[in-house]
């Protein structure tokens, strides 16, 4: 995003609402920091600024920087999906799509949430990582598989190393019984990481809401523990296609 | 909207705090789910949401759009993302959904355990859960929980931690009410799924003795 200087009052009511904190003053008018912006969107869309000083710079869509707003506007959509956001349906229509079965889980390795944001630099640490476990089974339609250069090592894509975005999500769906391996392999690369991330597994459940044991023990064997909320499907769509 | 579930916050806080996702699959249910969709779509404002976006028009509760507007936006594809305010709320919702049987799929992302016994008092068995193993990595660079949880209510990190700074500062001020100050906050969410109740009873919290300095 740009603020135009020359239309700019200096009212500062727009800096706030940057995600990135990339605006600030320069000379008594807002400026927009190029390297920190994620270009989400998040100023224009607020309608805070006065005098409509606030817009998208022509170069928004130019790669690779067209990967921060793909990342980082959700009212964008990626290239790569052609869905909005950075991730694919995941467990929000399994009780459909059967993405999730019964004998796999899902994982989601969310980077740059909550709140800091990250340079793709951040994604290359896990992909190495999970590459030099054995696992490569990185969602086809996740927008992240498009940018490994080479799924052996896990690198992505030289030119896309300097870029930002908000976050972005590693999603795979596993045999169940590899669940320890990833836990372990993830907890390998957490001190490497400028940034963060939040973990999510998905699992199909049992009667009752109840989450099968084995995911759980498997869980608590590596050190991690799960939070009392969660997203859960409530199991009520239907095939009709 | 992954991120709906690693909201933060106290359990008794949380338990006002249930985010409702539509969502109909691509190749699955998507052909000719539009009356489907609007049918839901109907229900969520008969119980009465805290927020709500539809996918193909964008403009959340608060942004002064007309539930006409909304309905009438709903097409092919569309998907809904909204938020009550309590396990009440939640319960007549799903109870509804369940006689309606239109056959989209429908995510609730809260309380586990309190999900737990709605969907069991509504007769709902649950398909799928995506657990919420926490935050890791560099997390000393992150604002502090107090700021956290009104940040997490964004499904896509729209809320800056400046803003909830700058809004606790002003309602400390007395230049704006905390109900105000949480319209404020849930403006930049563009997935709807803010909850300014949760964020008005979380103002008033720390309005007398939480301080802030100037970002």
């Amino acid at each position: 995003m740009i603020v135009f200087k020359d239309v700019c009052v200096g009212c500062g009511r727009c800096q706030p609402y940057c995600p990135a904190g990339a605006i600030h003053f320069d000379d008594y008018r807002s400026t927009v920091d190029q390297e920190l912006c994620f270009e989400c969107g998040t100023c224009l869309r607020s309608e805070i600024c006065p005098v409509d000083a606030i817009q998208e710079p022509a170069n928004v869509y130019e790669y690779p920087r067209a990967l921060r707003k793909y990342f980082s506007d959700p009212t964008s959509t990626h290239a790569v999906t052609g869905i909005q956001g950075r991730g694919t349906e995941e467990s929000k229509t399994n009780d459909v799509t059967l993405r999730c079965g019964l004998d796999q889980v899902g994982i989601a390795i969310e980077i740059g949430r909550p709140t800091l944001g990250m340079g793709l630099e951040e994604i290359q640490k896990i992909t190495r990582v999970l590459a030099r476990n054995g696992i490569h089974e990185i969602e086809p339609n996740n927008p992240i598989n498009s940018m490994i250069l080479d799924h052996q090592s896990g690198d992505l894509k030289p030119e896309l190393l300097d870029e930002r975005v908000l976050s972005a999500i590693i999603e795979m769906s596993i045999d169940k019984e590899r669940l320890p391996d990833i836990l372990r392999a993830i907890k390998e690369v957490i001190p490497e990481l400028d940034s963060v991330f939040t973990l999510d597994v998905v699992t199909m459940l049992e009667p009752g809401l109840t989450v099968p044991p084995d995911v759980l023990s498997s869980i608590e064997a590596e050190g991690f523990s799960w939070r009392p909320n969660a997203k859960i499907n409530m199991g009520l769509g239907k095939v009709t296609e | 909207m992954t991120h709906s579930l690693h909201r933060e916050g106290t359990p008794g806080s949380l338990d006002k705090d249930y985010v409702v996702f539509i969502y109909p699959a691509r190749g699955y249910n998507y052909k000719g789910c539009a009356p489907k969709v609007r049918r839901l779509v109907e229900i969520v404002y008969e119980v009465g949401p805290a927020n709500m976006i539809a996918t193909t028009l964008r403009k959340n509760l608060y942004s002064g759009v007309e539930p006409d507007e909304v309905l009438d936006s709903i097409e092919e594809g569309c998907r809904v993302f909204t938020v009550f305010n309590s396990r009440e709320k939640l319960r007549e919702l799903l109870t509804a959904f369940k006689e309606a049987d239109e056959g989209i799929s429908i995510v609730v992302s809260g309380l586990i355990e309190k999900v737990r016994e709605v969907a069991a008092g509504v007769g709902l068995n649950p398909h799928t859960i995506n657990l919420s193993l926490g935050i890791h990595g560099g997390t000393e660079g992150l604002p502090p929980l107090e700021i956290r949880q009104f940040t997490t209510m964004c499904g896509h990190a729209m809320i800056s931690p400046h803003l909830v700074e700058d809004v606790i500062r002003r309602v400390k001020a007395g230049k704006l009410d905390t109900w105000n100050g949480s319209i404020t906050l849930a403006k930049p969410c563009a997935c709807g799924i803010y909850n300014p109740y949760r964020s008005m009873e979380m103002l008033e919290d720390l309005s007398s003795l939480y301080t802030v300095s100037r970002w």
